[in-house]
């Protein structure tokens, strides 16, 4: 009974922190308008929007809420699957929602003292981050698909706000781009959803998963749905978002994306795809599945250590580690026996990347406003989740014990090997990444006891003992560390990820000149444009001619309806004629008649 | 009271409304508004009964010989009710949505006038029992809806309405052969009785085929199917509530409705699928919904963008009949009440941003969300209820249209479905880009073309309720379409209990 009410107040309590600032706003009216002070947008209520949800994970024991009444019918649930997805992403939206107090302080100063500019962009930050955070809840504990899709498209839409926030040219090319991909995400999903449900006749997760799996034309059904989740994860070719959107979102904004708003991807994938399941018989596209994973995690690694601008490069990352969960996933159909023990890895390794990429985001914010600490302090905690990451560390250490551990047992040491060459990237991205944080970094020391730096100390916390909190199939995992004589097969990818960083370094300060020419953040999306536009013009030309031809033909046809106009407006002209003639033709027709009755 | 003549009464409320208002001098606005919107409470009350009594299973009919073989009859069915339901509906919402938009403009009576007529005849439709009934009430409203679209009176407007009347009164005439056809060959045709034509043998049917197409021909121009769908982008010269209610409800949903009876009611779907003409209504209703979706993101103005939107989207309910299988029956039927929600919606809020800032055109809309925050809104839910996206009711025909496609064995209207979707995205997302988030007049950028202060909220009350109305009543449809009386649960009822067996 609490777990359902709690279940409901998850949703419910972000929606209501939304409207709480508008009804202040209404409550005091032309608050808009009137020069002045204003009220204070982001406080610790606002913060509290995932609560419900944190509570909600730890709640002992399962629950499943049945609305008859919502849509087509509504089925929420919280089982042991969800929980684990749940407890990490409500736990860095909130670590990201007080991070978010500090950073936006400027703002909400400027705010209040009566900017009515900025007051507006804050509210509208204000509005749409609760809502982003009940569609990302929603899509989580949804067991019915049209409450997946609400939640998922709620989240897609309103995360756009959290984009342009910044209201510069840069956030609104990151927010087009976002923008654009996500619809066709959007609408590749509802395709693929409406054509497998309408197939099978159903309105469950769980059953369209069967669905699939039994459907004569199921591997095109998976192949679509796949892709149309693949936006959002970010998979080589369908990322191009990724790295324009991530740096000009607020930096916390930047931390949810890539932490928990792309595994959005991941759990769409993990709801809809018949994975494990032997009878589906989708190994081709597994194979192809694994295939476009590794693509992705080694070119996003490649293009990647290109990039400027830390946030670009840690959103190559992300694009990079979601190549190799891809990876993982597509061992889910392409070798479906192994799927029960790959599904625990793909969920610690997801999680992992989910609070240490958050951890690592919400470091560039502190390294552009260092917390008063000294910098031997500073740094390396800056530096302990980006190692986490490359998978020497900690709960990154773990996660790789994991999935290296099952894939090995289940004979595939090829793609241990790519994927350890994918290690290697990472190794390389965060380098850089922490480099241009260096060379970027900030002189005016904030308080260390501000929301920001704690948030911030508490990621890192949290991201680095991940294994030993997060309830994974039932419960934390028994022994989430590898033995020690694995640890050098575990360990080389770092090792040479460190020596060709400093190799590139060296080269670096030798040449003197900068050995990284610019490539374009945002990869193939400016390729993408220019055909789109090409296609435009190509459209309109054809529309031009097509709108000639049809005017051409109307005018034949005035034209053609005025001389017929202009015939019926001249009979009266041959009615005086025929006037003319009446006399004669009735002196003839009786005539006739005469000559007829005569004659018969 | 005998209750064959609830029917009765329900269309002589619009319609002896008429003279009643050209009776009152033309500066009785406070009495027009009180004769005007108790006849519209009232209607929808008797509907209400009517609705209950059919949930009981009671039977509504009122009949009278015209001359021998021809007769006059309304009669309540579940399919008509959903009409008149949704009409009786939005009559009200139009009716104070009217009243505040013509305040101090001339010419109101006539307005009125005609306006109650235009309901009538969309009653008389509902109700309408045979196809002789349906017919005089389909030209009433072609001619009740003309001082309507003209009602400006300046040359634009006079121009629209004689095309408007082209192709309507074509359109008309067209129909009437069909009508006259089919009576010489079966008698009086009454809705429902299916198996009139189908026992006519299989010798009949191409002379039953070629009828079909006729009536189609005569029904298309209004349903604005293309390439019959000329006269509506023009008619935008009408006001704003009369664009509203042609497009949600009177002329353009008439012509679907006449469709929906014309597959059901007269053919029955067995017939009309065993005749092959479903697949020619999925081809017609397909290219339909592209090709408006393709000119709609071609138009500047707000008004032409929504009207070529309406004729993609009622092409929608076309295509939902023409899927064989009852998810695609009630796909169409719901549709024919979410689209006439979530049009009269946007059309509103169209007549809003011109009445309150003077904008027509899509680029004077920068930055209006903050000026006009709850318009906006209600834009924004119509704009994306139209897109497809949950929880507004478009979603739920988007998703019964899906399903019924995948059940009648063609998967690929769900990839048209898509597209259509895409299209509707590229050209609704812009206009919600440049409400919310590109700075504007409001935000100390150029100035908004003609602002008025309408009213002590963002614009006049009159205009803002009905908008917001119909807003929360197109959320609630597809939020809640599970609970008993929604429209899907409507919809579902006139499927399951009139259309299969």
């Amino acid at each position: 009974m609490t777990a359902t009410l709690l279940l409901i107040l998850t949703l419910l309590w972000p929606l209501l922190l939304m409207l709480r600032s508008p009804l202040r706003v209404l409550m005091e009216q032309d608050a808009l308008w009137r020069p002045g002070p204003r009220p204070k947008l982001l406080d610790a209520w606002w913060a509290s929007a995932p609560l419900p949800a944190l509570a909600l994970a730890l709640w002992p024991g399962e629950t499943t809420l049945v609305l008859d009444g919502w849509l087509l019918g509504g089925v929420w649930q919280l089982d042991e699957a969800r929980r684990p997805w749940l407890l990490f992403s409500a736990l860095l939206w909130g670590l990201a929602g007080v991070y978010a107090r500090g950073y936006l302080v400027a703002e909400q100063q400027a705010a209040e003292a009566g900017d009515g500019g900025t007051f507006l962009r804050l509210a509208g930050l204000t509005l749409l981050w609760p809502l982003t955070l009940a569609g990302n809840l929603l899509l989580l504990l949804a067991e019915d698909i049209p409450s997946f899709y609400l939640g998922f498209a709620v989240m897609t839409f309103a995360a756009y706000g959290l984009v342009v926030h910044a209201d510069n040219r840069d956030a609104h090319l990151g927010g087009r781009a976002y923008l654009i991909m996500a619809l066709f995400g959007e609408a590749l999903i509802l395709g693929g959803l409406l054509w497998a449900a309408g197939s099978a006749d159903v309105l469950t997760l769980a059953a369209l998963r069967d669905g699939i799996a039994e459907a004569e034309q199921g591997a095109w059904m998976a192949a679509i749905l796949w892709l149309g989740f693949g936006v959002k994860a970010g998979v080589v070719g369908l990322h191009v978002w990724l790295p324009l959107a991530h740096p000009v979102a607020p930096t916390p904004a930047s931390a949810v994306l890539s932490g928990v708003m792309i595994k959005a991807g991941l759990v769409g994938w993990l709801s809809v795809l018949p994975l494990g399941d032997p009878a589906a018989g989708l190994e081709p596209l597994g194979r192809l599945v694994i295939a476009l994973g590794l693509v992705s995690a080694l070119a996003a690694a490649l293009f990647g250590i290109t990039q400027r601008h830390p946030k670009a490069v840690l959103a190559y990352s992300s694009v990079s580690q979601m190549g190799m969960l891809t990876a993982l996933v597509g061992t889910g159909l392409s070798d479906p026996a192994l799927w029960p023990a790959m599904s625990v890895a793909v969920v610690l390794f997801a999680a992992h990347h989910g609070m240490t990429k958050g951890a690592l985001f919400l470091g560039v914010g502190i390294s552009e406003h260092p917390p008063r600490l000294p910098a031997w302090l500073l740094w390396p905690l800056l530096i302990l989740p980006a190692v986490s990451l490359t998978g020497a560390l900690a709960s990154g250490l773990a996660s790789k014990w994991a999935f290296k551990n099952v894939l090995y047992e289940g004979g595939h040491e090829t793609l241990v090997t790519w994927l350890s060459l994918a290690a290697v990237g990472t190794t390389l991205l965060v380098a850089r990444a922490l480099w241009r944080q260096w060379r970027e970094r900030g002189h005016h020391a904030i308080p260390l006891l501000g929301t920001m730096p704690l948030a911030w100390l508490f990621a890192i916390v949290a991201a680095t003992s991940l294994p030993l909190w997060l309830p994974v199939a039932g419960g934390v995992v028994d022994s989430p560390w590898p033995p020690p004589d694995e640890l050098p097969g575990l360990m080389w990818p770092v090792g040479v990820g460190l020596v060709l960083a400093c190799v590139g370094l060296w080269l670096a300060a030798i040449t003197r000149r900068r050995i990284t020419w610019r490539l374009m953040s945002g990869d193939l999306w400016w390729l993408y444009a220019m055909l789109a536009r090409r296609l435009g013009a190509g459209l309109q030309e054809g529309a031009e001619r097509i709108g000639a031809r049809g005017s051409r033909l109307r005018g034949r046809l005035v034209a053609a309806e005025r001389e017929g106009m202009a015939w019926i407006d001249g009979l009266p002209r041959y009615e005086r004629r025929f006037r003319q003639l009446a006399v004669p033709l009735m002196i003839g027709v009786a005539v006739l008649l005469l000559l007829g009755f005569w004659l018969g | 009271m005998s209750q064959g003549w609830l029917p009765l009464i329900t269309l002589a409320t619009s319609l002896l409304v008429a003279p009643l208002i050209l009776l009152l001098p033309e500066r009785a606005w406070r009495a027009r508004a009180v004769l005007n919107l108790s006849a519209a409470l009232l209607k929808l009350l008797l509907v209400g009964l009517m609705v209950v009594g059919l949930y009981q299973g009671r039977e509504f009919a009122f009949g009278f010989t015209v001359v021998p073989g021809v007769e006059f009859l309304l009669r309540v069915d579940a399919l008509g009710m959903m009409f008149a339901g949704l009409s009786s509906l939005l009559w009200l919402a139009t009716t104070v949505y009217a009243i505040g938009y013509l305040e101090d403009s001339p010419n109101r009576k006539r307005f009125f006038a005609f306006f109650s007529l235009c309901v009538a005849s969309t009653t008389g439709i509902a109700l309408a029992g045979n196809f002789f009934t349906f017919l005089l009430f389909y030209e009433l409203l072609t001619l009740s809806t003309y001082p309507l679209v003209v009602h400006r009176g300046h040359s634009a407007a006079l121009a629209a309405g004689t095309v408007y009347l082209r192709y309507t009164l074509s359109g008309g005439l067209v129909l009437l052969l069909g009508v006259v056809a089919l009576h010489a060959l079966v008698g009086d045709v009454t809705f429902g009785e299916r198996e009139m034509l189908r026992d006519l043998g299989p010798e009949y049917h191409s002379l039953l085929i070629g009828l079909f197409l006729v009536l189609l021909l005569g029904l298309g121009v209004k349903a604005a199917l293309v390439p019959l769908h000329g006269w509506l982008p023009r008619a935008m010269v009408a006001p704003a509530p009369v664009s509203a209610l042609l497009h949600a409800v009177a002329v353009v949903k008439a012509g679907a409705f006449g469709i929906v009876r014309l597959v059901y009611d007269v053919y029955g779907i067995q017939l009309t699928f065993e005749l092959g003409l479903l697949t020619l209504l999925t081809a017609l209703s397909v290219f339909t919904i592209l090709y408006a979706s393709l000119r709609a993101l071609a138009q500047q103005e707000l008004k032409p963008r929504l009207a070529y939107s309406t004729i993609s989207q009622v092409s929608y309910i076309v295509l939902g009949i023409s899927l064989f299988g009852p998810f695609g029956t009630i796909a169409g039927l719901a549709h024919i009440m979410h689209q006439g929600l979530m049009k009269v919606t946007l059309f509103y809020c169209a007549g809003n941003y011109a009445e309150e800032l003077g904008i027509h055109r899509i680029d004077e809309m920068n930055g209006a969300g903050r000026r006009m925050p709850l318009t906006s809104l209600a834009f924004t839910v119509g704009a994306l209820g139209m897109i497809g996206l949950p929880p507004v009711a478009g979603f739920i025909s988007k998703w019964y249209l899906g399903v019924g496609a995948v059940q009648a064995g063609m998967p690929w209207v769900i990839g048209v479905l898509v597209a259509s979707s895409l299209l509707n995205a590229a050209y609704f997302l812009p206009i919600l880009h440049r409400l919310w988030f590109r700075a504007g007049p409001e935000h100390g950028k150029g100035q908004w073309p003609e602002e008025r202060r309408l009213g002590r909220f963002e614009t006049s009350g009159w205009l803002l309720w009905p908008t917001l109305a119909t807003a929360v009543f197109s959320l609630l449809a597809g939020l809640l379409a599970g609970v008993p009386f929604s429209p899907l649960d409507l919809a579902t009822l006139v499927a399951t209990e009139e259309y299969l067996p």
